[in-house]
């Protein structure tokens, strides 16, 4: 008993200290499980995982299967990512379940998921969840006879070169990916009315999903570009997803290979598998575009002190400082499209606000002529950016009486009139009752 | 049917001419001998910084694999790691497992160790020997005797009791044929029975006599035991893995099978008489090991490649890998069917023929295409082809199924070729399009109102337009290079709403045709009762057909009736992420405007104005003439209307202050005072007024 309640109070100190996700406080906690069919993946996928253990990541490696898995103990995390490349896995071992990689996700870690044609239902529910839906029927591929990958040892054209990536330097490095990436799976399709998913890969318009085996008399239920090849989500939590449905895509052979797109004469010496994979890896695990707003103040112009509550039309400035996460440290980031709103059920000014090289955004403007309860709101949504929702509330009143404008020259007539009329009421009461 | 039966017979015949039982997969895959991947991958895995490794064990791997490769990098590792053998060596702390790697690295470095440092050594471990009580100590000092016995071949190594080590080591082995690592409650484990086969094999080689014929026999049974644990992948590898998973000495299951393959091989090469392993089990864990294509880690290439160089040359069967350098054949480019029959490490096997057993379509596996051609050997680049133009084989998907035969029968027994090996072959071609056309008939006559020829070797701009109460038909013929009808995997016709619904059509084919009818009053319910503009796309394509298209047609105007209001709406359509994203339009407040207001000078002007009557009032004063005559005259009430007048102007007064400083409530407090003194002041100078009035009367 002595001994359990040490251990109670010692693991309630030592609560602060084990970091439950990426936070801004403890971004360089990174702790991943790597969840494998066959220990053969490590091994063949070992490009892979070496790139994310170079990045100072701690890889685990266990089997899907293991009875010891466990994300968490004493209500802590133990990881602060999760890999899954067990496509084939029905029933994780231990207590380890599909509610419990939603509520991993829901506690804002990140989650990398790759199928493959032999994906359970386990995985196909997990990627659902997330918002992507892999094709129902089990035995379907995705094909494309015209932008497939030439190649000596592969003719059912299911080994795709796609080189539809997302328009977006932040998911996918600013270095742009000059060869078409290999992937060999099943494809998904996206929720249109869900924003936080993203399609990263896209398959080619002549693409669809079939057994290459059957022949088909109903066309198959994904086609063309809406097939999505590999997504991302963002949660609004900020968890980052990666949806894949190809595992092969991250494998060694497919890394080293070369790659020449059907029609094309150019034959590229190495897939862009690599850098794709790595760079997504790199934003999935918060390396890149994870934005922190600090320092946010404001006040009037001339002044320095953040005033308790404004009076409509006084001059202010508003300052933020906004940095990005560089895997390392926190740098600052520049950007010309951050916008400040000045909102009361709406917004009354929305204002572009400028940045320095240092990260620091500054814009004045004047309080407009309506009173009540306003909010300085920052609402930057970027694609593949964290979201950065800032609010600070603050009271604007009207005029006082006296602040008003005193001597108004129009009003002169009838103040001398009043004026008048009193003098002549003075003299009018002296001649009335002294004249005789 | 009754050739169905010949089939089979002849198969089976074929079965038992040969004594190995072939594997017949259906999900073959192909597996290629070792090959310059490999040597690059080990020069990346293997890479150590200025020829030093972490460990001996690793600089052992590393050179192994070197070695075996044929890369030549011993220069730049000796000096690093010839001073760690001799001081390894000569260290009296070193346990036989140091000792063991070092001399395995001065095995391949030749390093120059002095003659009696190994006699030195060679006693140190045959000591060890003697009272060793694990399987480890017992590996690692025969391993490392057998290596000094190769080192220096004069002196005279020969374990004096080797019947009894023989023994020891055996006293180690389980019933399934597994090893145990040490006497005492250990776990049975299968990579132990491969460190145990060798150590044996080492007590073999060591002997001074002839061991004791039975014991071997007893291992050999082993053997064939731990071979009854071999597990099978779908693509006819074998492999071993260890069944019990969680130990602390876990091996994952290509360092088992590795070891397994090490001991067997070295096992069987010192003792006489052939151990009875099926070739095909060989030949299994040979396409293992080259399923695995380049490992990941250096251990696992090391493991790899070491296994495969013990079976490239081994007594039990060496296993001759076929594979295709393309599966992929271009009828257009005419290319030959080529085989390569080689070993694991990839140099030339023995004579052998190859024969296409037989070769049938994917779709079609009852009735084959070809059967029994065999295939050239062209000595020059050692390849096997075969021209499949003459032979009439048109594009498709087809299993190639090779046989490979050894050409001197006596060789039989030394190698493993694996029966039948089903092979996928691709085999593509340019498919001729013709007589495209695309029509708009009416629906009660089916008679043509528009049609138009489509070339569908290059976009199309047609325009057409139709109403629900019409059809479209869309319609062309596919050709195969051999002028067969050809059905390819994927004929799509797309018709895109310029909402962006899609409407995905698979055109069917009605004997020579490809044909699709689009009859739109059955189809308004599912085109939401959307008019105006479709967008049509023709898909085909095949994994056969080298020319597969994805072509626009043109634009077909479509008149659909209104939509009913319990008509389903079409669904959203994904939305362009980039849209989504992106500042917003800046808002700037429109403050209230100031109210007009008249000009200064005109307010001037009526200020003045506003004087003007009170200047005519005194001016009218002045001309009733006014006088101040019953102002009193007495001292007092004179003051108290001085007073009360004083009081008036000050009241006055006050509002013009008011007007201009004071607030409400220090001009009313004023007020006040002034209010009391002015009805006092005023009662007193009123009432003297009104008393002088009557008194003026009363006179």
């Amino acid at each position: 008993m002595a001994n359990f309640s040490i251990f109670f109070f010692t693991s309630i100190l030592l609560l602060p200290l084990l970091c439950q996700s990426f936070s801004t406080a403890n971004p360089t906690d990174k702790r991943i499980l790597v969840l494998l069919d066959d220990l053969a993946i490590k091994s063949s996928h070992s490009i892979f995982f070496k790139s994310l253990q170079q990045r100072g990541f701690k890889l685990d490696f266990k089997l899907a299967d293991d009875p010891k898995i466990s994300l968490h103990r004493y209500g802590q995390y133990l990881y602060d990512g999760l890999i899954l490349f067990s496509p084939s896995i029905n029933k994780f071992g231990g207590s380890f379940d599909l509610a419990s990689v939603l509520e991993f996700v829901d506690s804002g870690h990140d989650l990398i998921l790759a199928a493959d044609s032999s994906a359970s239902d386990l995985i196909r529910e997990i990627a659902n969840e997330c918002g992507a839906d892999f094709d129902e029927d089990s035995s379907a591929m995705v094909i494309d006879h015209t932008s497939y990958a030439v190649s000596n040892s592969e003719g059912d054209h299911t080994l795709i070169a796609s080189d539809d990536f997302i328009n977006s330097n932040v998911i996918l490095g600013s270095k742009m990916i000059e060869a078409p990436v290999l992937f060999k799976g099943i494809g998904h399709t996206l929720n249109p009315v869900n924003s936080q998913v993203l399609k990263v890969l896209s398959a080619s318009s002549s693409a669809y999903s079939a057994n290459p085996e059957t022949k088909f008399t109903s066309p198959p239920s994904l086609t063309g570009s809406r097939i999505s090849l590999v997504s991302v989500v963002q949660a609004r939590n900020n968890a980052r997803i990666l949806i894949s449905g190809s595992l092969d895509l991250f494998s060694n052979r497919l890394f080293r290979s070369g790659v020449q797109m059907a029609g094309s004469l150019t034959k590229y010496p190495k897939s862009g598998n690599e850098q794709f994979a790595t760079e997504l890896s790199k934003w999935v695990f918060h390396e890149r575009g994870h934005l922190k707003a600090v320092n946010v103040r404001h006040n009037k112009v001339g002044e320095t002190d953040e005033p308790a509550m404004y009076r409509i039309n006084d001059d202010l400035e508003y300052f933020v400082e906004i940095y990005e996460w560089s895997g390392t440290s926190w740098e600052p980031y520049v950007s010309d499209d951050v916008q400040v709103q000045f909102y009361m059920m709406s917004p009354y000014v929305l204002k572009t606000i400028s940045a320095d090289q240092k990260g620091l955004y500054y814009t004045s403007f004047k309080v407009p002529d309506v009173y009540g309860v306003f909010q300085f709101k920052v609402e930057y949504h970027r694609l593949g950016y964290t979201s950065l929702n800032l609010a600070k509330q603050i009271p604007v009143r009207p005029f006082r009486h006296n602040e008003y404008e005193r001597f108004l020259t129009a009003a002169f007539p009838y103040y001398g009139s009043s004026f008048s009329t009193m003098a002549g009421f003075f003299v009018f009461t002296i001649i009335y009752l002294y004249n005789k | 049917m009754a050739r169905n039966i010949v089939i089979v017979f002849l198969a089976s015949i074929l079965f038992f001419c040969f004594s190995s039982i072939s594997i017949c997969n259906a999900t073959s895959s192909i597996f290629n001998p070792v090959s310059f991947e490999h040597r690059s991958a080990a020069l990346e895995l293997f890479s150590a910084t200025d020829g030093s490794f972490t460990s001996l064990e690793e600089t052992y791997e590393a050179l192994r694999t070197f070695q075996i490769l044929g890369v030549e990098k011993k220069a730049e590792i000796s000096p690093v790691a010839c001073p760690l053998v001799v001081e390894t060596l000569t260290s009296p702390s070193s346990n036989p497992e140091k000792l063991f790697n070092a001399l395995r690295v001065q095995q391949i470095l030749k390093c120059g160790v002095d003659a009696d440092l190994f006699e030195g050594v060679a006693s140190k471990l045959e000591a060890v020997i003697k009272d060793a009580s694990s399987l480890l100590d017992f590996y690692h000092s025969v391993g490392s005797l057998v290596l000094i016995k190769n080192e220096v071949p004069e002196s005279n190594i020969v374990l004096g009791d080797a019947d009894s080590t023989f023994h020891s080591i055996k006293a180690l082995s389980q019933s399934d044929g597994r090893w145990r690592y040490g006497y005492s409650g250990a776990e049975s484990s299968t990579y132990a029975a491969g460190l145990a086969l060798e150590a044996l094999a080492g007590v073999v080689s060591l002997a001074s006599s002839e061991l004791d014929e039975s014991m071997i026999v007893t291992v050999k049974n082993d053997i064939r035991k731990l071979f009854d644990s071999l597990e099978k992948y779908d693509d006819g590898s074998f492999y071993f893995d260890e069944k019990v998973v969680d130990t602390a000495e876990h091996q994952n299951a290509l360092s088992t099978t590795s070891s397994v393959v090490r001991g067997i091989t070295s096992f069987s090469a010192v003792t006489p008489g052939k151990i009875d392993i099926p070739g095909d089990k060989i030949l299994g864990l040979a396409k293992f090991f080259l399923g695995i294509e380049v490992p990941g880690t250096a251990k696992d290439l090391f493991n790899q490649i070491d296994s495969l160089a013990c079976l490239e040359n081994n007594r039990v069967s060496i296993p001759l890998i076929i594979s295709l350098p393309a599966i992929v054949l271009s009828l257009s480019r005419k290319d030959l069917l080529k085989v390569q029959v080689k070993t694991v490490l990839g140099s030339d096997a023995p004579p052998v023929t190859v024969k296409l057993v037989q070769a049938y379509k994917t779709s079609a596996k009852e009735t084959p295409v070809l059967e029994n051609q065999e295939l050239k050997f062209d000595p020059k680049s050692s390849i096997h082809h075969l021209d499949l133009l003459p032979l009439g084989i048109d594009i498709g998907n087809y299993i190639f199924v090779f046989r490979v035969l050894l050409q001197d029968p006596g060789q039989k027994q030394i190698y493993a070729t694996g029966g039948q090996t089903h092979i996928p072959v691709y085999v593509t071609g340019f498919i001729t399009v013709d007589s495209a056309e695309i029509a708009v008939l009416d629906n009660d006559l089916g008679s043509i109102e528009t049609k138009k020829e489509l070339d569908l070797s290059k976009e199309n701009i047609l325009s057409l337009s139709a109403n629900h109460l019409q059809k479209l038909r869309l319609s062309f013929q596919l050709t195969s290079p051999l002028g067969h009808l050809f059905k390819p995997h994927q004929v799509f016709l797309k018709l895109r709403h310029v909402t962006e619904v899609e409407h995905i059509f698979v055109v069917g084919n009605s004997g020579k045709r490809f044909e699709i009818i689009l009859d739109f009053l059955g189809l308004v319910e599912k085109f939401y009762y959307l008019s105006g503009r479709y967008e049509m796309q023709l898909t085909v394509g095949d994994s056969a057909m080298e020319n597969s298209f994805i072509r626009g047609l043109g634009q077909v105007e479509l008149d659909l009736p209104e939509a009913p209001e319990k008509a389903t709406r079409p669904p959203p359509q994904p939305v362009d992420p980039y849209t989504r994203y992106g500042p917003k339009e800046e808002i700037m407040h429109i403050f209230r405007a100031p109210e007009k207001r008249p000009p200064q000078e005109l307010s001037l002007i009526f200020l003045g104005l506003t004087v003007v009557p009170f200047l005519l009032f005194l001016v009218g004063l002045l001309r009733l003439g006014v006088n101040l005559k019953n102002f009193p005259t007495s001292a007092i009430p004179a003051t108290f209307a001085f007073l009360f007048h004083a009081g008036l102007g000050a009241v006055l007064s006050l509002y013009l202050l008011f007007w201009l400083k004071l607030d409400l409530f220090t001009t009313l407090k004023a007020l006040g005072f002034l209010g009391v003194f002015l009805f006092f002041v005023g009662h007193r100078t009123l009432s003297h007024l009104a008393s002088t009035a009557a008194k003026l009367k009363a006179a």
